[in-house]
């Protein structure tokens, strides 16, 4: 018998590297998500077998990838427990989505060195490789804190605690009514609740329609290119896109609309927009290109803003300009084989030194791309961070979700309670611990309670 | 003088927690005496006259499924019955019965005097002998030394006990009895973390002065809820009714007035009180802006003119006392016969204790009650049965036993004050369980009684009512889920009547119940003959209703069973595990956990932080392989 009962499950493979995708799955449930995920199809124990990888979500079976698979019964496995382990094709959406299913199946996500761990506790590692264990554990979890925090800045935390303020004040008048049935305070039956959970729906959907690094993966990031005039914009998408999609002149001014092209970098879609150069001008075509260029610019995941690096103080005003967007921003200075700055140098990770016309440094500009995705590092980055919260608040969402039927059909303001306390859990992963002495504690600093 | 006979377990304080502990070791054959300073106050109700409510019903029913004394009592002494939260849902209904204080100290004297293998002896004690790290007995204030294997303190609030009324104080234990000082110094010797905390009454009042004319009446439920497995209507005596009445603007004004005279408001007062209980003063100065606040009137008992004005506990200066209680209505003319009070007293840091309740430091030494910084009689109750089951245990060389927080309320009470430590009287809410859904008052039976028989604290009429309840249970689910119902019959327009759509296939009874417009009574006698017993219908239905709840939480419980069994050593040196930061390693220092399951619990232990402990109890060899399997 293993120390562990659940199943866990990750992607092995470093991001949108090489072709081949490897999702593998440790636990007691890892045959059980072989038969659903082959749609049946058995496995002799350590053979590999060409089959579908299938989803069956929404009671429709449907082909994500094809690829080989492999049971290694425990004990003798990797971790000593059932291990399964599936080879797909690989693309990042497509190994998120095989993913999400297999933990839609029971399994969860491993946390960071998991698999080691649950190795070492079942004897398949020796002791001298444990020390090494508990530094990835610790440096891993480290990481994903900093990851954890990163995902959380700006307008998302915002929101996420908002939510969970809300969350926190429906909470406390529900438990209120619950253990204090004889203080007045019974907003079970009055509208307080059922305003609050009214609120809080429309809260946590507008949350998730925003948080969109989900959907960054599918559909792709947006990269707005701006800059002054004949800072090279252009050339720098015709590098990126490595076709001339642009009209490239030395006259300023020459893009006047905004200009779309979708690139791949590894297989992740990128939708790069040029913009038309930033300055005051009387030309009313062109002012309409500017007013367009801001629009795309607020909208855009990413803003590549284009320096001439031969002037740069040329872009001292632009840069103040763009201080709000500061976040998603990432100065590129052109023409540095013209004023020789070291091609890609760069002073910190939001800057960048290039040569869009001579093809330089445009490597490296693609891997701050991928980076800026959250696509680099392995099994967690950035963008795992990111679809972790995602993962805990639609989590949330389908406790509130069942929370609001159980008052709303059963009138069972108990069984909302729970389903509240498991939203609360799922977020809690997000924005850390909440016990049931601070809900307590909020209950008595907000409701004269006490005979 | 040494006591010429040696005892297995001795008991010091005979309240709440200190009866049930001598009783609980009592049962379990355990020899045991019970010290306590007065032989008449034994289950004396030090405040409000009432027992049970959210959350502490709980912990009745729980004693009671365990031997315990506490809900009989409940039902010989009970003078009004109600159950709060009955439209809520089962998992928080919870029962609350008036006491009459005379009856309910009566049936526990009577409980007590008929308990074999227990002796009650009147005097104070003044001190423990220890031997090395060992309790070996206790020494009475006129030195009779009586020795025992295990010793169990309830002091309560006699520990340093200092009573507050405006300015003035004085040394006691409660309104008219000493306070245990020399036992309280005694006891700062030892290498225990010791902190003080403060609890308050109200003035209590003559009934003959007060004009109930206009105020308004609460009566009991009908029909009588009981409170114990084994009770019964015809223990209860005569019934009567509560009164509400309300606090109002000229209230607020006088205690405001008389601020600058509390001892709470000019610092004189250095214990924390409870948040939830908070005193009258504490409640016009925080919430400034509500200018009434119920006041509900308990009467003491059948036999007695004195009230008990619940909601106006103070520790103002009388003179503002007897104003404040004349400018509410029906207290016109109020007399009071006791003054409000406020007391401070000793406890001791419940993070020293085991989950058996035993000490960390002193070996064989239990502590239950108030002494660990709970409140209420329930809670008290419910810590004294499981100090005395296991002083028993450990005086017969066993292991000692905890129920879980998925098994029982008592575990969450333990678990939350060995884990966390409290900064505040502890009172139990159904919010501090995670598994409220699971633990609730209708099944306490069903989660304890089994174990309590094998304990030894379950007697044979108890075992033989459980032993029919349950096989009633189980056979009236085994009929339902084999009882069918077709579509187009005459049981089936008789249910048709009743759901929004017409049934199409055939159903069995219990898949019938999961509707939620259907309750036991509408489905069981479609067909067959439904059972009369309010409590197997009770059982049967919220095993249907709460079915994918109880699996889920039952889930849970499995997958976070082995961390449960994990144990850490109390002497584990924390600072030589690498990786764990410095906080974390504090924090588990401080709370010393026997379990990793309850290192997990400590606020601010990250999982990250569980998975290096796990790692480093393997690589020293200390996680067995029992624990692997367990």
């Amino acid at each position: 018998m293993t120390y562990q009962t659940d199943t866990i499950a990750a992607i092995a493979t470093p991001a949108g590297r090489g072709g081949v995708g490897v999702i593998r799955i440790s636990g007691p449930k890892s045959l059980d998500i072989a038969c659903a995920i082959l749609n049946n199809k058995s496995l002799k124990p350590r053979y590999a077998h060409f089959s579908n990888f299938y989803s069956s979500s929404n009671n429709e079976i449907e082909a994500l990838d094809s690829g080989l698979a492999l049971f290694f019964p425990g004990p003798n496995s990797f971790t000593g427990e059932d291990v399964l382990e599936l080879q797909g094709h690989g693309g990042p959406v497509v190994l998120q989505l095989l993913l999400r299913e297999i933990c839609r199946l029971g399994a969860r996500p491993a946390k960071p060195g998991e698999f080691s761990e649950r190795a070492f506790l079942n004897d398949k590692i020796d002791l001298a490789q444990a020390e090494a264990i508990a530094d990835l554990i610790d440096s891993a979890s480290e990481q994903a804190a900093k990851n954890a925090v990163r995902s959380l800045e700006g307008e998302f935390s915002r929101q996420v605690n908002a939510l969970v303020e809300a969350l926190i004040h429906l909470r406390m008048y529900v438990e209120a009514a619950i253990d204090f049935p004889e203080e007045e305070v019974d907003f079970l039956s009055d509208e307080t609740v059922q305003r609050g959970l009214e609120n809080l729906d429309r809260d946590l959907n507008n949350l998730l329609a925003n948080a969109k690094q989900g959907a960054l993966l599918r559909e792709g990031m947006t990269v707005a290119i701006a800059g002054k005039p004949n800072a090279g914009k252009s050339s720098l998408l015709n590098a990126l896109a490595g076709r001339e999609s642009a009209i490239v002149t030395d006259i300023a001014g020459t893009t006047r609309d905004v200009l779309r092209e979708t690139i791949l970098i590894d297989g992740m879609p990128l939708h790069v927009i040029d913009t038309a150069g930033l300055r005051d001008s009387s030309d009313l075509v062109e002012q309409e290109g500017i007013r367009r260029a801001w629009q795309v610019i607020d909208d855009a995941d990413r803003i590549l803003l284009v320096i001439d690096s031969t002037d740069p103080s040329s872009a001292d005003d632009l840069l103040k300009q763009f201080e709000p967007h500061r976040d998603k921003l990432t100065a590129i200075y052109n023409k540095a084989d013209l004023s020789g700055l070291a091609i890609g140098e760069s002073s910190d990770h939001h800057a960048l030194n290039l040569s869009a016309k001579a093809q330089q440094g445009i490597d490296k500009l693609r891997e701050h791309l991928k980076d800026c995705m959250g696509y680099h590092g392995g099994s967690d980055s950035q963008f795992t961070a990111r679809q972790r919260h995602i993962d805990a608040l639609l989590e949330a969402k389908t406790h509130f979700e069942q929370g609001r039927e159980q008052l709303v059909v059963y009138r069972a303001g108990e069984l909302l309670a729970e389903e509240l306390r498991l939203s609360q859990n799922a977020l809690s992963t997000i924005t850390g611990e909440f016990t049931p002495d601070d809900l307590l504690g909020k209950i008595f600093s907000s409701f004269c309670i006490g005979k | 003088m040494d006591y010429p006979e040696q005892f297995d377990v001795i008991v010091i304080g005979g309240g709440h927690a200190g009866t049930e502990a001598c009783l609980a070791a009592a049962r379990m054959g355990a020899k045991t005496l019970l010290l306590t300073h007065n032989i008449e106050t034994l289950g004396q109700m030090s405040c409000n006259p009432a027992i049970g409510g959210i959350g502490k019903s709980h912990l009745v029913k729980e004693i009671d499924a365990l031997g315990g004394a506490m809900a009989l009592a409940t039902d010989r002494g009970g003078i009004q019955f109600r159950v709060l939260n009955a439209r809520k849902g089962p998992a928080v209904r919870a029962t609350r019965a008036q006491a009459d204080r005379v009856l309910y100290k009566a049936a526990i004297r009577e409980m007590l005097e008929n308990q074999q293998n227990l002796s009650i002896f009147q005097q104070a004690v003044d001190d423990l002998i220890v031997e090395g790290e060992r309790v070996c007995g206790a020494i009475t204030n006129t030195g009779i030394r009586f020795r025992a294997k295990t010793v169990v303190l309830t002091t309560g609030t006699f520990l340093g006990g200092k009573i507050h009324i405006g300015l003035d104080n004085h040394s006691g234990g409660r309104a008219g009895d000493p306070p245990a000082i020399a036992l309280a110094s005694r006891l700062r010797e030892l290498p225990l973390r010791v902190d003080r905390l403060k609890t308050g009454t109200p003035p209590r009042i003559d009934a003959k002065s007060v004009n109930f004319e206009g105020l308004q009446e609460q009566w009991g439920d009908q029909p009588e809820p009981v409170m114990s497995y084994i009770g019964s209507l015809d223990m209860h005596p005569q019934q009567t009714c509560c009164w509400i009445t309300h606090t109002n603007e000229r209230t607020h004004e006088i205690i405001q007035g008389g601020l600058d005279r509390s001892p709470m408001y000019t610092g004189v007062i250095e214990g924390v009180g409870p948040r939830y209980c908070p005193s009258i003063e504490d409640k016009v100065h925080r919430f400034a802006d509500k200018n009434s606040h119920q006041v509900f009137i308990e009467p003491e008992g059948l036999n007695t003119h004195e009230l008990y004005p619940n909601g106006i506990s103070t520790s103002l200066p009388f003179d503002v006392q007897m104003n404040l209680v004349r400018s509410i209505k029906g207290f016109e003319q109020a007399h009071i016969t006791r003054p409000g009070y406020a007391i401070e007293y000793d406890y001791f840091d419940p993070r020293d204790l085991k989950t058996s309740l035993e000490t960390k430091v002193i070996e064989n030494l239990f502590f239950a009650g108030q002494i660990n910084g709970t409140t209420g009689y329930e809670e008290a109750g419910a810590q004294g049965l499981l100090a005395g089951l296991n002083a028993a245990l450990k005086a017969a060389d066993k292991e000692a036993w905890c129920p879980k927080r998925d098994e029982a309320y008592i575990g969450v009470l333990v678990d939350d004050l060995i884990t966390m430590g409290t900064l505040e009287p502890y009172r139990m809410f159904t919010s501090r369980a995670e598994y409220r859904l699971l633990l609730r008052e209708d099944n306490a039976d069903a989660r304890l009684t089994e174990k309590g028989r094998e304990l030894g604290l379950v007697d044979d009429v108890r075992w033989a009512a459980f032993c029919d309840k349950r096989e009633t249970v189980e056979r009236e689910r085994q009929r339902m889920a084999s009882t069918w119902i077709q579509p187009n019959t005459p049981e089936a327009a008789q249910l048709n009547e009743k759901i929004p759509t017409p049934i199409s296939r055939e159903h069995n009874l219990l898949d019938l119940l999961k509707r939620p417009e259907l309750n036991y009574f509408d489905v069981a006698g479609l067909k067959g003959e439904a059972s009369t017993n309010l409590q197997v219908a009770e059982q049967i239905e919220i095993g249907v209703k709460y079915a994918g709840y109880i699996d889920r939480q039952t889930e849970e419980i499995e997958r976070l069973r082995r961390f449960e069994h994990t144990a850490l050593p109390l002497d584990f040196d924390y600072q030589t595990v690498e990786g764990l930061s410095n906080e974390i390693k504090q924090k588990l220092g401080n709370a010393r956990p026997e379990t990793l399951a309850q290192a997990s619990r400590i606020p601010g232990v990250t999982p990250a932080a569980v998975s290096l402990l796990l790692i480093y109890l393997k690589k020293r060899g200390l996680l067995d392989r029992s624990s692997k399997t367990a």
